[in-house]
């Protein structure tokens, strides 16, 4: 070791610097405008060595904008060398190809000065409720179409706002006081930041944070190393389809465990779609280092050194490693299969520590239209999740995001800032992939706009392929976009009618292991709660439970059903026979 | 009779019931502690009561007040031990409660779980109804349903109803219909309504907040009138009041209506104790720190009153993670509390750091040093390594440690790992347990918008003393406190609570057009709300002080700051005064000047409250002489460890019992008494003020 810090202190200060960033966080949230910030914490805070490593991540966040701002701020350095750089300046971009591959996406970086040096950087990313173009969808055929991309520049300069290009800004999008206020508290956060890292500096009495940093990395790194070390060697593989826009694209990966390097390669998934659709390179490796991570070190923090031993690759032109100029707004509709579809080749090698397949892909919808009087146009955006996989002990959760870290909006809160009505938000029974433990369930929404017209962009994915089980595990169910009982083509901007009521079903994850050897007892317990109908315990389950109350009985209480053992040991023994002697389905 | 001059503090916690009975005019007390009694925990309180009385030689007719607090509430919510209770929502939105944020708020364990809500899902129902976001009625109540299911209510054994409607923050008339028909075919059924419990925005936070005033409602009912009963069989006669989870304090009546606002009643009372004290000392800003067993609690008190949140998690269910429990919007006291505590374990991790907690030995095993079976070193066998515990001196000689075992347990899972001696481990697992602790302050302090340098740290609990000084120089305060008697410190946060009542509604306005006439009634209304409910409380309507606030925002922002409003009437004069004082709160919060952007207002609340009870603590006389100095208290020396030495030094050790008012010395130095040790770094000056609490310079 050749630095002078001694482990306590290492640990210390490393504390305090992820202390520093959940600081960070923490004013980005309250400062915040959009729901999207506020409510649904798409976004990622970070504190950066002199150098650009990223040494400290606040704890909560989008995986896909760790990552590709880490990214982002190496650009920044390039384009901006310290000596270019005064106290009070801030810098921006919203580059796909730089950040985080949309352009919703706004990355601000602000330096640290002591002494009138640079000591470190804060950055932040978070999705702005508009940046102009089209409505977000996945409609665009050119990056261009999809709104302002605003190159690496300053937002501040000295500390005084850079009023030419917040005119630009202002003038070019739907929601200008949010997105501009949004600005001001990504520039606010870092600050936020800087004050507390000056604090533990003079505290600690240190001039720089760079041999700390080193330190972070080389131990994070070592970390992560020994977590693949620990994994057996070898090549595994996976693919997996998601609905793309025009036809199916497929998501192929190749992951190499060699000792302590771990090579991620996604040769083979599809060729870049025509519409946006289409991931950066960034966030493709942002989602793929999150999946790592995830899988083999949770504990490790998140950081530079600790995606060092993790090479990931895709060809370029592929729908994973796009170019420009194509069309990027709806690249989380791909890039969240990613995780999935590396736990999914990684599971081998990892028995009873990864978990089925989920819904993956968060739902975003955007309602655009006029209301109030004088008209005045309105813009709503609701995020909604479906049900993640089962794990090797447990049961899948219900609606909760895998791997997107983002909230979802109370309907009171929809129906404050818009004109739409919320009719319904409910678990969807049967939708959990029947397993030993069961997926969790997915939900349907309602949404309408009873006195309007309005158009909806669904950015929702899974129509066409359900979520796989792991282990002998079933699929979840697939999602649903409808209107009028109609299928919707989902990623598309599509208008509507006052009251027509738009039903979004987001998916079920998928189970985990044999269906049949669920312990009867759980599928009597999802009975009498809803989660699983009395027709699939016994089709799915092989569990044979009756209802014994009265039919028009409002309160069915678990004494009013019988689950009937013997029957249930009969009727599951007879099902594996059938399946031994080839025949898929028995007659119940 | 003479007339009643006897005030009484009682507290209900896990393991003990304390007491604390006060002579009002000589400031003499008695203390009482005895374990809690399980099955009707009032049993206990009339025992210890009794015993108090008998000792003071006092008749209960004697005493004037007594107030109360308890964990019964968070507990039958952790035990899941509350009435079987259906929840009623608008149709389609029975799912709300289950469905809840949609995130994790862990993002990358894949094993973890979410919060289990009170109400399982066979016992949640649509109720065909809507109101909307304009508190107009879309659909009205389906009273055919409501009816119909009333009537099975009964013989489903459901006893307790939470009706959690869209909207009814805004208009609460059908949940008021839906209340009166449940009413009218189901009489023994207690209904709580949203719109009563917490009209404030947000379904699930607002359903789940009804679900848990109505689970407990039963039980706490049933607790207080029997605690009434026994009390009075013994001869009490006076005001009784229940500890809000606020710090107020209100009538039984209104405590059984909102049981909700009893959660965390207990470790209130902590940080009122500490505010007060504060007070009494002229530090009415601070930062309480009570370090236990299990956990670390921290408070800011801010202009001598504990910073109040207007959200909370109950049951928490992963290491105290916000997200992890039951959201809860009731006025709390706020506290964070961390999974650091004597008994938290020390690990070496995948990168060969230390680490400590949040995993505990709790009290049984324990610590390696307590000799129940614990063989993972902890935070108190650290402590005990280093000097600080006294092998034969812990509970004041009531229990006794074995050094041996714990140095053998660091050097094992610790020091041999690292390859470094047990006494740097030692020091490690005590220097990153204050630091835990310290990061944890930091954050919450910022979230409430407070700087922590500029806050004295204010140390209880058994553990707080030993580390407080430490933490005190990780945060940069600029003193600790340490009282004197930390084992009573609760109680006596019972008897410094005013009575107190807070009161929100929602009106949001812009501030450039705002219609002030309509500001001014609407405060009027809450202030005369207010005076109501604390002069039929018995507090005499000229001693009645209303803070009014407002919770303001740049427009399109989802969060509020809070500012203090100007007294008198508001019109467009005092909006400069408002918006200044907005702007300077925000740039002090968050570095930079807000956008260009029109303020907002959204909520006006008035906190309602009597005087601060002058309480006026009589220390017990002291054995030997005062000769002004700390040397007669001086008992001994031995041997602790000190970073800035290097190594173990002598070190004096003070006899808490001994140190008179006025006596001064400086560290290194232990200062011990029964329950608690006091551990002073070298150079710092400490001295005992007239109130017997110990106060080291930090800066």
């Amino acid at each position: 070791m050749n630095s002078n810090l001694d482990l306590v202190a290492i640990e210390v200060l490393w504390n305090r610097l992820l202390s520093v960033a959940n600081e960070q966080q923490v004013a980005l949230m309250r400062t915040a405008f959009s729901t999207i910030v506020r409510e649904s914490q798409d976004l990622a805070c970070a504190v950066f060595d002199t150098r650009g490593n990223m040494i400290a991540q606040s704890l909560t966040g989008t995986p896909g904008h760790i990552n590709p701002m880490a990214t982002g701020v190496r650009h920044f350095l390039v384009a901006y060398p310290p000596e270019t750089l005064l106290p009070g300046d801030v810098l921006i971009t919203n580059d796909p190809w730089l950040t985080a591959g949309q352009m919703n996406d706004f990355t601000v970086l602000s330096p640290v000065f002591r002494d009138g040096t640079i000591v470190g950087y804060f950055a932040n990313c978070c999705h702005a409720a508009d940046v102009g173009g089209r409505i977000l969808s996945a409609e665009a055929r050119e990056v261009f179409e999809e709104g302002l991309r605003i190159p690496l520049t300053k937002l501040f300069e000295a500390g005084e706002p850079n009023r030419e290009l917040f005119k630009i800004i202002r003038a070019n999008v739907r929601t200008p006081d949010e997105t501009i206020g949004d600005l001001y508290a990504q520039t606010s956060c870092n600050a936020v930041g800087a004050r507390s890292l000056l604090q533990m500096m003079a505290e600690f009495n240190l001039t720089t944070i760079d041999p700390l940093a080193d330190e972070i990395l080389a131990r994070s790194e070592r970390a992560m190393r020994e977590a693949i070390r620990a994994l057996p060697n070898g090549h595994y593989h996976h693919e997996v389809w998601s609905d793309g826009f025009e036809e199916p694209l497929k998501l192929c990966v190749a992951v190499t465990i060699a000792d302590e390097d771990l090579y991620i390669d996604f040769a083979g998934s599809s060729p870049q779609s025509q519409r946006g659709i289409n991931v950066v390179m960034n966030y493709t490796h942002g989602y793929a280092s999150f999946a790592i991570k995830a899988a083999i070190t949770p504990e490790v923090p998140h950081n530079e050194g600790s995606f060092r031993p993790v090479h990931v690759s895709a060809p370029k032109g592929c729908i994973l490693n796009c170019i420009e100029p194509a069309a990027v707004g709806s690249r989380h509709l791909v890039g969240h299969f990613l995780p999935g579809l590396i736990f999914a080749a990684l599971a081998p090698a990892m028995p009873g520590r990864l978990i089925a397949g989920g819904a993956d892909p968060i739902w975003m919808s955007i309602f655009r239209g006029m209301w109030k009087q004088p008209a005045q146009p309105f813009m709503l955006t609701v995020f909604q999740v479906g049900g993640t996989g089962a794990r090797a002990t447990k049961d899948g959760l219900n609606t909760t995001g895998f791997p997107s870290g983002v909230a979802g909006i109370p309907a009171e809160v929809i129906e404050t800032l818009s004109p739409m009505v919320q009719h319904k938000r409910a678990l969807r029974p049967d939708s959990g992939g029947p397993g030993m433990f069961r997926g969790g369930l997915g939900q349907t929404t309602e949404l309408s706009y009873p006195t309007g017209a309005f158009s909806v962009s669904g950015m929702l994915d899974r129509t066409l392929f359900a979520a796989q089980g792991l282990e002998g595990g079933k699929p979840g169910a697939l999602a649903g976009y409808s209107a009028l009982g109609k299928s919707l083509r989902p990623k598309m901007v599509l208008q509507f009618n006052p009251q027509e009521r738009i039903t979004f079903s987001p998916p079920g994850g998928g189970g985990y292991g044999d269906p049949f050897t669920r312990d009867p007892a759980h599928v009597f317990d999802d009975v009498v709660n809803g989660y699983v109908s009395l027709d699939a315990a016994r089709m799915e389950y092989g569990v044979v439970i009756r209802y014994l109350g009265v039919s028009g009985q409002l309160i069915r209480l678990p004494v009013h059903y019988q689950l009937d053992s013997a029957q249930t040991v009969a009727l599951r023994a007879l099902s594996r026979e059938a399946v031994s002697h080839g025949r898929p389905t028995i007659q119940l | 009779m003479s007339e009643p001059s006897f005030q009484v503090g009682i507290d209900i916690g896990g393991t003990f019931t304390d007491l604390i009975l006060v002579n009002v005019a000589t400031g003499e007390f008695t203390v009482g502690k005895i374990l809690t009694s399980t099955g009707d925990p009032s049993e206990a309180v009339e025992e210890v009561l009794r015993d108090a009385v008998s000792r003071a030689d006092v008749s209960p007719s004697e005493i004037s007040t007594i107030v109360h607090g308890t964990t019964l509430v968070t507990n039958a919510v952790i035990e899941r031990k509350g009435a079987r209770t259906a929840l009623l929502t608008t149709q389609g939105f029975r799912d709300s409660i289950e469905i809840g944020r949609e995130n994790r708020y862990e993002l990358y364990d894949l094993m973890l779980d979410q919060p289990r809500p009170l109400v399982p899902r066979h016992l949640r129902f649509d109720v065909p109804q809507r109101t909307l976001a304009d508190g107009s009625t879309l659909q009205e109540v389906d009273k055919e349903y409501v009816a119909r299911l009333a009537r099975e209510f009964v013989d489903a054994g459901i006893s307790a109803v939470a009706i959690c409607f869209l909207h009814s923050f805004t208009n609460p008339d059908a949940e008021r219909a839906t209340r009166r028909i449940i009413h009218d075919f189901a009489p023994t059924v207690r209904v709580s309504i949203s719109s009563d419990v917490v009209a404030e925005l947000r379904e699930f936070e607002r359903a789940s907040t009804t679900v848990v005033n109505v689970y407990v409602q039963a039980r706490v009912e049933a607790y207080v009138r029997e605690l009434q009963t026994r009390l009075a069989r013994v001869g009490f006669a006076g005001h009784f009041f229940m500890m809000l989870s606020s710090g107020g304090i209100a009538t039984p009546d209104t405590a059984v209506r909102f049981p909700v606002r009893l959660l965390e009643s207990g470790p209130a009372a902590g940080a009122l104790a500490a505010a007060a004290y504060g007070r009494a000392v002229g530090m009415t800003s601070l930062l309480s720190f009570d370090m236990g067993g299990t956990t670390a609690k921290l408070c800011v008190i801010d202009d001598g009153r504990p910073l109040i949140a207007h959200d909370f998690e109950v049951d928490r269910i992963y290491r105290f993670k916000k997200g992890s429990g039951l959201p809860v919007k009731v006025p709390v006291i706020e506290m964070i509390e961390i999974g650091t505590g004597g008994g938290s374990i020390a690990r070496v991790d995948a990168m060969g750091l230390l680490k400590v907690g949040p995993e505990s030995s709790g009290s049984l095993p324990g610590p390696v040093c307590y000799k129940r079976g614990g063989t993972q070193p902890t935070v108190t066998d650290a402590d005990l390594v280093l000097g600080y515990l006294a092998p034969g001196y812990f509970l004041g000689g009531r229990m006794s440690l074995d050094l041996d075992a714990a140095r053998e347990a660091i050097q094992s899972h610790i020091a041999d790992k690292m390859r470094v001696s047990v006494i740097q481990a030692a020091w490690g697992i005590h220097q990153i347990a204050n630091e835990n602790m310290a990061n944890a302050a930091r954050v919450h302090a910022l979230e409430r918008g407070k700087d922590p340098s500029r806050l004295p740290l204010f140390a209880f609990g058994g553990a707080g003393p030993v580390h407080a000084f430490r933490i005190a120089k990780a945060l940069g305060s600029p003193r600790m406190l340490a009282p004197y008697g930390a084992g009573v410190m609760s109680t006596v946060g019972f008897l410094s609570a005013p009575i107190a009542f807070d009161f929100v509604r929602s009106w949001r306005a812009q501030l450039q057009s705002m219609d002030w006439h309509h500001v001014n009634s609407l405060l009027g209304q809450l202030e005369s709300e207010g005076m109501a409910v604390l002069v039929q409380s018995g507090v005499d309507s000229a001693a009645i002080v209303h803070d009014r606030q407002a919770d303001m925002r740049f427009v399109g922002q989802g969060h509020e700051i809070r500012v203090p409003l100007p007294s008198g009437s508001l019109s467009a004069e005092t909006r400069t005064v408002m918006e200044a004082e907005f702007q300077r709160v925000y740039r002090q919060l968050y570095e930079r000047p807000g956008p260009p952007v029109a303020i907002e207002v959204i909520n006006w609340r008035v906190t309602s409250r009597g005087p601060d009870p002058i309480l006026s603590l009589q220390m017990p006389a002291m054995t030997g002489t005062n000769d002004g100095s700390a040397l007669s208290a001086l008992k001994g020396t031995r041997a602790a460890y000190f970073p800035e030495t290097g190594d173990y030094g002598i070190t004096a050790v003070y006899d808490r019992y001994l140190l008179f008012p006025g006596a001064t010395f400086i560290g290194p130095a232990i200062v011990e008494e029964r329950e608690s040790t006091v551990i002073v770094g070298p150079g710092a000056t400490c001295t005992i003020d007239g109130r017997h609490n110990l106060i080291v310079q930090i800066h």
